[in-house]
């Protein structure tokens, strides 16, 4: 069996000439770009094993706040530390080495460390009172954050000075077995660090103040190595592999889910975070048809999720429920996906008639009589104030669905088979949408949304598309919301207001509008974040919507981009001026 | 009965009448131009023609059938195909996905796949870069996929809004050949242009509309001979060629 590997051609870096803002200074320092890259990952590492606070516990007149343990030893609690360390040494290695892309890899390399440096130092100087606060002992400061913050900076100074190569392309083609082991690995590392992620500093709260920090530390942390393995290409070329082994990757990738529970994760908390993770995913890819595929502004969008959610909870047989009846729980999903999918024809009947602007308010308008209704338990139907509480668990037979599993010597903890069903429920959804997409259907979304007049003369009904789009949308939202009622037990007006559908939008804007891993990914980010922070509880807001613009600012087109939308931004990112030729928009007359 | 005859009709955006009575008739297999200035109602007409406007009154037919009242996915299913002003591609897909929806009311696999190929054969160039991005290529080339585009219908009738808008005249010459070629394979062209020279010099017959109304009409060459028209929207002594 012969296999040709074909490194891309390694380009000798003709000297690069910087213009732009910040071009004299990238000019003066190119040609220390190699040391300079050196000089900043020592810096790096260097910083990492400084003190980063000088105080040791609270061994006197201190604030109580100071107990800021976890930066006493070089490897603490957090091990903020060691990534620091690894991503420097990265960093040396790899700017002595000749890789293709070389100077883009550092680059990604080095705003990792600069991330984590600056989280790190900000959130040491907030909650100790300054760099290094004060010990019993002395005064001295402490320079590890600083240290770290410039070996950082200093890298990507020089990586950038080097000149940015454009992303190689790997064309590898390996025997069937070994991309099959391959995948196999990638996709078992893949489950181990969203585990790892997901329950990083612990379940947050008032005696867990690291929590957020610590999450948010190992997220800027692997942001800069994914950048770096995306600058590699190497990313890429598992995209291109696992797209060859489609069917296959999707089933591995099924059972790496439904393996979570065997991970550090499992335990009931991770599960009921990871559940509802899997709710708001499926809701996000819900809108994510809506907004992403057909273009169409909802930001009312969590009410058919709510929907969904009365629906369930008066058909389940609860107490205060103003429907008496109990039915099975495949049935009561149909019917709230059904229920959830009228309202969404209704509101999307005025697509005929509004674009644009107007539309998002009267989806605004809709979402706010969703929520003022159901505050006033409109018909009995929805509890008001005092909610539709003690939903009944799901059951099958004798087993109820919050009860723990024990296989032999294995105790699953409850919430096990809340977990399995919504991962079901979110590739449930996620074919949907895939199939969908890529449908005639798909095709005519895709169409009204970059121009609509277009779309109509080339004989696409657009009306009566529209219009399917928000009835489909809210269907898959419906099927979340009954889910959603059953696993909580309780449903309130007060989880689908407004702020629900803004953060649903971000979801899907931010993870890339028109891809699944996007949404998911989005809904994930998003609705992790507040569990980890909620000991910043004041700041939350504050904090999620400087992210946002970060991200709007430096990756518009989404963390994971569509392929259309990727060429409507291409102007404003350098990488893809260079794959998809100079400028994107519509070129003047020859 | 004319292949599509317009008679009196009226357009209206509001309560300003864009389109105060234009009447002509299109025979089968000819090329017939609607020439007129900015503003004159030219493009209001094609586009209530292929039904994206509805007309206040008068009436349409096109094949024997009334159809003012349809809807434009039924006009474009009956056979009337319409490539719009400004060419309105979807600049970010590429050429092989923008004329798949042009083939969007048509279902026959093995058609479609026959005539992209026609197009590609029609313009090369559009089959050398069909993976390529629509929005990168160049005016004369999106007006190519333009008219690929509306051909992807296999329409009877072909409505061209400007199709030499903002190209060099070798492209322009270049794009109205292929419309002389359409008309020997059989397709019928209704052209709607600025550029009355090169419209008229092709044109089986021609109207002129002037402010919402047709005001003459003739065969091409009769057009570009009479003072009016050569006055008004040839420039002085350049129609006598």
């Amino acid at each position: 069996m012969s296999t040709t590997i074909d490194p891309p051609v390694a380009t000798t870096a003709p000297p690069v000439q910087h213009t732009g803002r910040f071009g004299a200074v990238l000019n003066a320092v190119a040609p220390f770009a190699k040391i300079g890259m050196i000089v900043g990952g020592v810096l790096s590492v260097l910083g990492a094993f400084l003190p980063w606070v000088t105080f040791v516990l609270n061994e006197g007149a201190y604030p109580e706040r100071a107990s800021l343990n976890m930066f006493v030893e070089p490897f603490g609690v957090s091990g903020f530390r060691l990534h620091i360390t690894l991503l420097g040494i990265a960093a040396i290695v790899i700017a002595l080495l000749t890789v293709p892309a070389k100077h883009r890899i550092v680059r990604g390399l080095g705003i990792g460390v600069a991330a984590v440096a600056l989280l790190n130092g900000i959130w040491i100087t907030v909650e100790g009172g300054g760099l290094g606060a004060i010990t019993a002992a002395d005064g001295t400061i402490a320079f590890g954050a600083i240290v770290a913050l410039i070996g950082g900076l200093v890298t990507v100074l020089a990586a950038t000075s080097g000149g940015l190569e454009a992303r190689p392309e790997w064309e590898w083609e390996l025997p069937w077995w070994v991309e099959w082991i391959l995948l196999l690995v990638i996709f078992a590392l893949v489950l181990l660090l969203v585990a790892e992620v997901l329950t990083s500093g612990g379940q947050g709260g008032v005696v867990n103040p690291y929590a957020g920090v610590v999450f948010l530390s190992l997220l800027a942390a692997l942001s800069g190595a994914l950048s770096a393995l995306s600058a590699s290409g190497l990313l890429t070329w598992v995209g291109v592999v696992s797209e060859r082994h489609r069917v296959f990757s999707v089933v591995v990738l099924l059972l790496c889910a439904l393996a979570l529970p065997f991970t550090g994760a499992g335990t009931e908390y991770w599960m009921t975070v990871a559940s509802n993770i899997g709710v708001y995913a499926a809701t996000a890819i819900g809108l994510n048809i809506v907004v992403g595929l057909a273009g169409l502004l909802d930001l009312g969008y969590v009410a058919f999720l709510g929907i969904g959610a009365f629906t369930a909870a008066n058909l389940s047989g609860a107490a205060a429920s103003a429907v008496g009846i109990h039915l099975p729980f495949l049935l009561v999903m149909v019917i709230s996906a059904v229920v959830a999918g009228i309202f969404g024809a209704i509101v999307g009947s005025p697509t005929l008639r509004v674009r644009g602007d107007y539309l998002a308010i009267v989806t605004l308008a809709f979402g706010e009589i969703f929520v003022r209704s159901a505050q006033n338990n409109i018909a009995g139907l929805t509890g008001g104030a005092n909610a539709i509480p003690n939903i009944p668990p799901v059951g099958v037979g004798g087993f109820q669905f919050n009860d723990s599993i024990t296989i032999g010597a294995l105790r699953l903890p409850s919430g096990v088979m809340y977990y399995v069903a919504i991962v079901l429920l979110v590739a449930f959804v996620m074919l949907v949408f895939g199939n969908l997409k890529n449908s005639r259907l798909g095709r005519a979304w895709i169409a009204i949304r970059e121009d609509e007049d277009a779309a109509s003369a080339m004989g696409i009904r657009t009306g009566p598309i529209k219009i399917l789009a928000f009835l489909i949308g809210a269907m898959l939202a419906g099927l979340a919301g009954a889910f959603f009622a059953h696993k909580t037990a309780v449903v309130a007006y007060d989880s689908f207001r407004f702020l629900e559908s803004v953060t649903l939008l971000a979801a899907v804007i931010l993870g890339g509008m028109g891809t699944i891993p996007g949404a998911v990914l989005g809904a994930s980010i998003l609705f992790v974040l507040p569990e980890k922070l909620r000991e910043f509880a004041d700041y939350r807001l504050l904090l999620f919507g400087l992210a946002l613009i970060l991200i709007m600012r430096f990756r518009p087109q989404g963390i994971i981009a569509d392929k259309h939308r990727k060429a409507e931004l291409a102007d404003d990112d350098p990488e893809d001026v260079a794959r998809e030729g100079p400028g994107a928009l519509p070129t003047e007359v020859k | 009965m004319a292949f599509l005859e317009v008679r009196d009709l009226v357009v209206a955006y509001g309560a300003i009448q864009a389109v105060r009575g234009v009447s002509f008739d299109v025979e089968q297999g000819q090329i017939v131009s609607l020439i007129g200035s900015n503003g004159a109602g030219k493009t209001t007409t094609l586009r209530t023609l292929s039904g994206l406007l509805r007309p206040v009154s008068g009436t349409i037919s096109f094949d024997g059938e009334q159809i003012q009242k349809q809807p434009a996915h039924s006009i474009l299913s009956r056979g009337m195909a319409h490539s719009p002003e400004g060419r309105r591609l979807f600049a970010r897909m590429t050429v092989e996905e923008n004329l798949r929806l042009g083939a969007y009311t048509r279902k026959d696999e093995e058609g479609i796949a026959k005539d992209m190929q026609r197009v590609y054969d029609l313009f090369p160039v559009l089959g050398e870069r069909r993976g390529n991005k629509a929005g990168l290529f160049s005016g004369g080339e999106q007006q190519m996929l333009a008219i690929g585009r509306a051909l992807m219908s296999r329409p009877k009738l072909l409505m061209l809004d400007e199709p030499s808008m903002g190209l060099s005249p070798i492209m322009t010459q270049l794009i109205f050949d292929t419309v002389k070629e359409l008309r020997s394979e059989g397709t019928t062209v209704l052209l709607v242009e600025q550029n009355a020279l090169a419209a008229l010099g092709l044109s089986d017959r021609a109207y002129v509309i002037d402010l919402g109304r047709t005001t003459l009409s003739g065969t091409g060459h009769e057009l570009l001979a009479d003072p009016r028209v050569q006055e008004a929207y040839l420039g002085e002594g350049v129609g006598a060629e």
